[in-house]
């Protein structure tokens, strides 16, 4: 094997590991936010959405490297149309998709604090994962650099989790959104006293 | 076998020189804009966010807490001027032959990376995205001509990536030369113009090349006896040499008619052919000149000595469409394209019916022509019978064309581009070629 084609097997080895990462954590949280099945409302409907937007993301992190050809006239049907599939994948926002198809997924269950805050820590990771994996950026050294902004972010989930295990101080609408209140003042307080970054 | 590029076109001729190594320096202003990863994680905060507040489910509020704390952990002011630097290693190439490109950005602190958006007709032969403060970028031009390499994108990032700045800047254009066929030996005229060089003429001379021995006369050389016919005959008998004479070449470019598959089509080979036929007569101290034929007029240079000729006799013919000097036949050409005596080399599909009369009036004019036949396919025939008839009929009007320029006394000789030039021409290069007027 010459030196330019191990480079390449390399390169598309150590691309193809954070790709992975994507994929997987992306399946995972729409199969964590999925169970138990529910079939009210329009769960249904962002079960779908969730899964188009997860694939259609794995297929745009996979086909990456595919170079878009030059303009040429008189291409054939089956080639235009790759073109447009190929287009449809890089314009639109497929992980936002997801974000939001999954959350709404997960309100169309009965309250469950902490399965929540652990699809929060999922989604953050998944997020990470297409980043590291589109941009090629060195993952240890992005980690390493936003460690204390994440594991404050992961305490700050813990503690959204265990507002809403609290009970309300009342029975009324507005004695629910105080809960609300306090822990998005908290994660201002975090934000605002975090260090900033260099 | 040593390549016909002798050291590359950048850095034979003080033309080239100041093109080699040209370096530009630019004053890059960015507009820093959230990145797509920061987008991503805004989406999931305001989503998180408002789900919380509509459900009144603190959860969710949790739920947004890393993103937010990501985006708003403090964005520090970001640079917006940047000083961009890019050297392109030579602005003229040959076909095939590997250029680089240079790229620097003088701030090294944020996450840099650079991407190559290639021109049309340019190859990249190294990776099109490199990330780092500098960056190397190859590439080839795999066909002849005037190209634009493209452009290049600066995309910078601050160091959590969550900020993206792009700048593109066009790139410069480069000349491509044809790759020029190997020639070594060369066809030399029997007649000789009355000027020093390095082909021995059939009159005697000061050269180096031995032709007899004559019987001395008052004035000869002393060092010039030859000792042992003296002996023999009795007599003084002194050696005589050749003299050493230099010609007039004139490449004839026919550009009326480009056929064939592009990259081994009739004008590729047969600017590579004259290319070749160039660098190899002026190796041998001979003037060689060009006239680049084509619709309407041609473009002409003047036979000159030197290395510096070749490039000029390319640039000549890469800008034949641009050419000045317009007329409607040869015999309107000054006499400085078309000196008398020289010896002409055609390179032609010779498809042009005009042009193949334009060298049929050359020849009765007294000039010395030699064909070189570059034409490499042939129209396409089905299997119908009127198909292969009006190929047939096709075939046999080319072998017309080229009889009738033999019976002229032009040696028509076939080139496939593949083979060194030398080959098609070895009859004719063995012995000095004797065209009658």
């Amino acid at each position: 094997m010459t030196a330019p084609v191990r480079l390449a097997a390399a390169g598309a080895a150590g691309a193809a590991g954070p790709r992975l990462g994507a994929i997987l954590l992306g399946a995972a949280c729409v199969a964590w936010t999925a169970v138990p099945p529910r079939t009210t409302g329009l769960a249904g409907t962002a079960l779908a959405v969730s899964i188009i937007a997860v694939t259609a993301g794995a297929l745009r992190l996979a086909l990456a490297d595919v170079p878009q050809p030059e303009d040429e006239y008189f291409l054939a049907a089956r080639v235009r149309a790759w073109l447009a599939f190929l287009a449809l994948l890089r314009t639109l926002p497929w992980e936002e998709i997801a974000v939001v198809a999954i959350l709404w997924l997960e309100v169309q269950h009965p309250a469950r604090p902490w399965h929540t805050a652990a699809l929060g820590a999922g989604l953050a990771g998944y997020l990470l994962a297409v980043h590291i994996a589109e941009s090629g950026a060195p993952a240890r050294r992005l980690l390493r650099r936003q460690g204390k902004v994440l594991f404050a972010g992961a305490c700050l989930v813990a503690l959204g989790a265990g507002f809403g295990t609290l009970p309300a101080a009342g029975p009324g609408a507005g004695s629910a959104l105080l809960r609300v209140v306090a822990a998005a003042a908290v994660i201002a307080a975090a934000a605002l006293v975090l260090p900033r970054r260099d | 076998m040593s390549s016909p590029i002798p050291n590359g076109p950048g850095r034979l001729s003080p033309a080239n020189a100041s093109a080699a190594g040209r370096a530009e320096s630019a004053e890059a202003e960015v507009r820093w804009r959230p990145a797509r990863h920061a987008r991503r994680l805004l989406t999931l905060a305001l989503a998180g966010l408002l789900l919380a507040t509509l459900t009144r489910r603190p959860e969710f509020a949790g739920l947004a807490a890393p993103a937010l704390l990501l985006l708003g952990a403090g964005r520090p002011g970001l640079p917006t001027r940047f000083l961009v630097r890019t050297r392109l290693a030579s602005s003229q190439l040959y076909e095939g032959e590997v250029g680089a490109l240079d790229v620097t950005v003088d701030d090294s602190e944020l996450d840099t990376r650079w991407v190559l958006q290639a021109g049309r007709g340019v190859e990249p032969a190294s990776a099109t995205a490199v990330n780092g403060a500098a960056a190397r970028f190859e590439f080839t031009v795999p066909r002849w001509g005037r190209r634009q390499l493209g452009s290049v994108t600066l995309v910078l990032h601050d160091r959590w990536r969550l900020a993206e700045g792009r700048v593109a800047f066009e790139l410069p254009g480069v000349d491509c030369y044809p790759y020029p066929a190997v020639q070594r030996t060369r066809v030399v005229l029997s007649r000789l113009p009355n000027r020093l060089g390095e082909h021995a003429a059939r009159v005697a001379g000061e050269g180096t090349e031995f032709t007899g021995v004559r019987e001395y006369v008052p004035g000869d050389r002393q060092r010039a006896i030859n000792w042992p016919a003296t002996t023999r005959r009795g007599r003084l008998q002194v050696n005589t040499f050749a003299a050493e004479r230099s010609q007039d070449i004139v490449l004839v470019m026919d550009a009326t008619s480009d056929v064939g598959t592009p990259g081994s089509s009739a004008l590729d080979l047969g600017l590579r052919g004259a290319a070749g036929a160039a660098q190899a007569y002026l190796d041998g101290r001979d003037r060689v000149g060009v006239i680049c034929y084509q619709w309407g007029g041609a473009r002409w240079l003047a036979p000159s000595l030197g290395r510096r000729q070749v490039y000029k006799i390319i640039d000549t013919m890469l800008a034949a469409d641009a050419g000045w000097a317009r007329g409607d036949a040869f015999s309107r050409l000054p006499r400085a394209a078309l000196p008398p005596g020289s010896l002409v080399v055609v390179f032609s599909p010779l498809l042009d019916q005009r042009f193949v009369e334009t060298l049929r009036d050359m020849r009765e004019r007294g000039f010395a022509l030699f064909v070189v036949d570059v034409l490499n396919t042939q129209p396409p025939a089905r299997r119908a019978f009127t198909d292969a008839m009006t190929s047939r009929i096709w075939q046999m009007e080319q072998q017309a064309i080229r009889f009738s320029l033999r019976e002229l006394g032009v040696p028509v000789v076939h080139w496939d581009g593949a083979e060194p030039l030398d080959l098609p021409l070895a009859p004719y290069t063995r012995r000095p070629l004797v065209a009658h007027r």
